[in-house]
């Protein structure tokens, strides 16, 4: 185990390993990004939406007579008029289906019910405030549970006829009576109730587009705020009849993804609609309220969880049934083969003999979604469950939680671990990660100085989260988005003079691509990273890809750069070898060069080799030197870490806070540790939001009670405490260049470590389990409560 | 949400009666009332402005007089709409003699459901901006009546 990839080029070249400024930043810090509300057309007209007050209610008319009439309207486009067209139901990438405009029904407050087109934003904006829609409303349906019982009002009546209840699928893995087993004949069996709420990426950057049909050439441009450029490209064809060839999707630069930017929204089609009727480009752009109200939210899962141990304190097996509530329509952006995403992962980091999940989704008036909020795939959902239900099971059998993990952790000798849910954790060493975390923050000092405080009656925790991530999405066997295998691409091209560019079929909104991505071309090729111009985000140039979440920009795209690399370094070697007049076979590559084995001072640069390609290459060689690459990884990766939070709870108002959090992280071999860091700061301050401040409510009618910053609270840097890092490293047998993934980690690890600490702080009193977010209201009940507040 | 009250006006009960169930009199003491147009005698219609907060919206409220025993009970059916936002509320007065002689005292009781943006973004601000607005409609309702006494 070592804290740093070895280095196997030059700061100069600045390949793995180096700490490399990120090539787009100067535009950034300069404020010369171009996001997609800086982009204006020539020609371009607004669009605005109309939504509904109701969360559920019948449309009895609406009357655009008004708005017509106003100065600059060019159009209104409500559900009937696309019914017309078959285009008022769009498919989900979850294989649902969801309104675009509805024609007779509304599902949820702040849904989209018609589309006004103006000369202007302003004329757009104050045209919405003249279409007149009448409306019933009918009898809102909020409780998932409640949506379950077999007389509950059905809210999806155009399902089949089989299909007549609130009841979208069943989920299920590992084997549910050899696991019923293993729990009856367990010393005990310790059961947890987790609610993680429904929350909302919140990026800074709301939805936004252009859409820009050329009647004349038949030709769409699309130009939109997405994590998956490719995959709208493919969604839009099928939708709209315009052939893929015809359509070209454009990204821009993007302010925060977080998985919000991977379904495509009623308002993009209404875009598209409105710019294939009037012939012009013609732009949407959400505001925060909209954003909030109306887009893909994520969480909103009811598990339950039990534990099987033996008196020892050794895991025998786990139990999961939950419940997950996905608004009106199932528009989560999971692979189709994982309707729960993979949150079957919830066996976590530990020796479990047999475990069952099953899992239920069920609508209600509420958006839709089910997106991932930086997580791969409802990871979040199954570590918090499991991080606190160890830690839980440890004081129920008197074990100290850190030794407790320690007990159970898989062995570093036992991997490719084979879970009973059926995953195959390609590495990892747990224990080492969790000692070095114990190591840097001081454990055993501050049980004792907690053990003082108690005593004088002072509140202060100390919670821990081991978690193991999945990432990577994925192999081709299992993995499909619409049908889409979950492959990703990279096409390299070197230039005559040894410069090059690489485009991807990933798309970064803020993960340092066009840093990373050189590097690793860099690595493989000895190229200096300022010379690799990384591109991405315009279908009709780059490769296809199916975009960036779940952490896969580096196990997919990555891995495939880092192969396209070794295909191009496979034709120089033949070059190399025609120009040094040697045999392939007799060439050795190091440190960016072909070397004749045995005489170093016969040797040829990778540029002198570029330039050779295009000006001297050997007879009956195709000229150039590029390759493509689309990678199908063999298996996911898993990262992993041991997170450890230090809480004081401040009696009086019931605030938590968080005195000391050491992160300890395991993404395999890192590319650049700097970016890697930033990720890491980044995804803990996303983990910190939720655990304490986040959550979307409704009132008892359905109407959101978070759709402004003023009650959904992000946290800033005020907020924000300090994070102490480290790594450890242990790379990924199956990839390439043995990364695993980062992005999201710790996202996913942060809150139990912050929860477990907060119960931690309150056991000596009862407190068994909190759910998020742990505002100072709830603890500050549970203190009274308990009669310390 | 449920509001009630009790407000005492110098008046006697046939004339508070009247003047709370014709429109063109209490419409001119409604919050942000614009205009009123009478389709029956129990039927209004009301446009009104009303802003929470930050959000301004004109609403179009239509009122129905379900049910009424002069000079002593009248039941209140609204149901409004603007862009984004709706209010369906159900009032109920009973009239009944106040504490001086010649007085009435006015009790009052009023489920409100309010939707949609105003309720989403203006979520805590509703209650206490109801709360003024019905403040000053009582204030308005009484000075009138006093004033044309």
């Amino acid at each position: 185990m070592t804290a740093e990839t070895e280095l196997q080029t030059t700061p100069e070249v600045g390949g793995m390993g180096h700490s490399k400024k990120r090539k787009e930043d100067p535009r950034f810090i300069r404020g010369q990004g171009e996001y997609i509300e800086d982009v204006v057309l020539p020609n371009m007209v607004w669009m605005d939406i109309v939504r509904s007050p109701y969360a559920h209610a019948k449309i009895k008319s609406i009357d655009a007579s008004e708005a017509l009439a106003m100065p600059g309207v060019l159009a209104v486009i409500t559900g009937k008029d696309l019914e017309k067209a078959g285009l008022h139901w769009m498919p989900t990438l979850a294989g649902d289906k969801q309104m675009v405009l509805p024609v007779d029904t509304v599902m949820y407050q702040a849904q989209e019910v018609a589309a006004v087109v103006a000369e202007t934003r302003y004329q757009a904006a104050d045209a919405i405030q003249a279409v007149y829609v009448d409306y019933e409303p009918l009898p809102v349906l909020l409780d998932p549970f409640e949506a379950m019982q077999p007389d509950a009002q059905v809210l999806r009546p155009d399902r089949g006829p089989d299909k007549q209840n609130n009841h979208i699928w069943h989920w299920e893995s590992g084997d549910r009576a050899a696991t019923d087993a293993a729990l009856a004949a367990s010393d005990k069996v310790v059961p947890i109730d987790v609610y993680i709420p429904r929350i909302h990426v919140a990026s800074i950057e709301t939805c936004g587009c252009i859409a820009d049909f050329d009647p004349v050439r038949g030709h769409l441009d699309f130009h939109v705020t997405s994590q998956a450029p490719h995959v709208y490209r493919t969604v839009i064809s099928l939708v709209s009849g315009v052939p893929e060839s015809n359509i070209r999707v454009k990204t821009h630069d993007i302010g925060g993804g977080f998985g919000g930017k991977v379904p495509v929204y009623p308002g993009y089609v209404c875009a598209i609609v409105a710019s294939l009727t009037l012939g012009r480009p013609v732009k949407w752009i959400e505001d925060r309220s909209e954003n909030l109200q109306a887009d893909s939210f994520a969480r909103d899962y009811h598990v339950h969880a039990e534990l099987g141990l033996t008196d020892d304190g050794t895991i025998t097996g786990l139990r999961v049934k939950t419940l997950a509530d996905h608004g009106y329509s199932d528009a989560a952006a999971d692979p189709s083969a994982f309707p729960a995403g993979l949150f079957n992962v919830i066996t976590g980091s530990y020796q479990m003999p047999q475990a069952f999940v099953e899992v239920d989704g069920a609508y209600t008036n509420k958006p839709p979604g089910g997106v991932a909020y930086r997580c791969s795939f409802r990871v979040t959902e199954a570590v918090q469950t499991i991080e606190q239900l160890v830690d839980l099971a440890a004081r129920e059998v008197g074990m100290d939680p850190a030794a407790f993990r320690m007990k159970n952790f898989i062995r570093k000798d036992q991997f490719p671990y084979h879970t009973p849910t059926g995953w195959d954790y390609d590495s990892g060493d747990y224990h080492a990660a969790l000692q070095k975390a114990l190591d840097m923050i001081g454990y055993d000092d501050l049980r004792k100085e907690q053990a003082e405080k108690r005593a004088r009656g002072e509140l202060m925790g100390i919670g821990i989260s081991s978690f193991t991530e999945i990432v990577g999405a994925g192999p081709s066997h299992t993995f499909d988005l619409i049908g889409i295998k979950m492959f990703d691409s990279a096409e390299i091209r070197v230039h005559p003079t040894g410069s090059a560019i690489i485009r991807i079929g990933v798309q970064t909104q803020g993960q340092g691509h066009e840093t990373t991505f050189a590097q690793i071309v860099a690595e493989e090729l000895g190229i200096p990273m300022d010379k690799v111009k990384v591109e991405y985000g315009d279908t009709d140039t780059a490769p296809y890809g199916l975009g960036t979440y779940a952490s896969r920009s580096t196990p997919t795209a990555g891995a495939a750069a880092s192969v396209a690399s070794r295909k191009i370094r496979e034709k120089a070697r033949l070059i190399a070898a025609h120009l040094l007049e040697a045999a392939p076979d007799d060439l050795e590559w190091t440190n960016g060069k072909f070397t004749v084995k045995g005489s170093p001072d016969r040797s040829k640069t990778i540029a002198e080799i570029a330039f050779a390609a295009y000006t001297n290459h050997p007879q009956g060689m195709e000229a150039g030197l590029e390759a493509t690459d689309y990678y199908d990884p063999p298996n996911l990766t898993f990262p992993f870490g041991s997170y450890i939070c230090v809480v004081d709870i401040d009696k009086a108002t019931g605030q938590v806070k968080v005195r000391r959090f050491v992160a300890v992280d395991d993404c395999g071999n890192i590319i650049n540790p700097m970016i890697v860091d930033g990720q890491i700061h980044g995804g803990l301050t996303m983990g910190f939001a939720p655990a304490l401040y986040e959550s979307i409510t409704y009132d008892e009618l359905g109407n959101n009670q978070a759709g402004t910053f003023m009650d959904y609270l992000i946290p800033t840097a005020v907020e924000t405490p300090r994070w102490e890092l480290e790594k450890t490293i242990t790379p990924s047998p199956h990839h390439p260049i043995g990364a695993k993934g980062v992005g999201e980690s710790a996202t996913v690890g942060a809150p139990p470590a912050i929860v477990n600490a907060v119960v931690d702080a309150l056991s000596h009193l009862g407190v068994r389990t909190i759910d998020i977010p742990m505002t100072p209201q709830k603890i500050w009940a549970i203190l009274h409560e308990k009669g310390v507040a | 949400m449920e509001f009630s009250g009790a407000v005492d006006i110098p008046a006697s009960r046939e004339q508070v009666f009247a003047f709370v169930t014709d429109p063109n009199k209490v419409g001119g003491c409604g919050p942000g009332v614009e205009s009123i147009e009478v389709i029956d005698p129990t039927h209004f219609r009301a446009k009104a402005k009303v802003g929470v907060g930050f959000i301004t919206a004109r609403f179009v409220v239509d009122l129905e007089i379900a049910e009424q025993q002069p000079p002593d009970m009248a039941i209140i059916k609204a149901h409004g709409q603007a862009p984004g936002s709706a209010v369906d509320a159900l009032g109920r007065m009973n009239l009944v003699d106040g504490p001086e002689p010649g007085t009435t005292t006015m009790l009052w009781a009023a489920e409100v459901s309010i939707s949609g943006m105003i309720a989403s973004v203006g979520s805590r601000l509703v209650e206490g901006t109801a709360n003024k607005m019905i403040g000053q409609t009582f204030d308005c309702v009484r000075a009138k009546i006093v004033a044309g006494r």
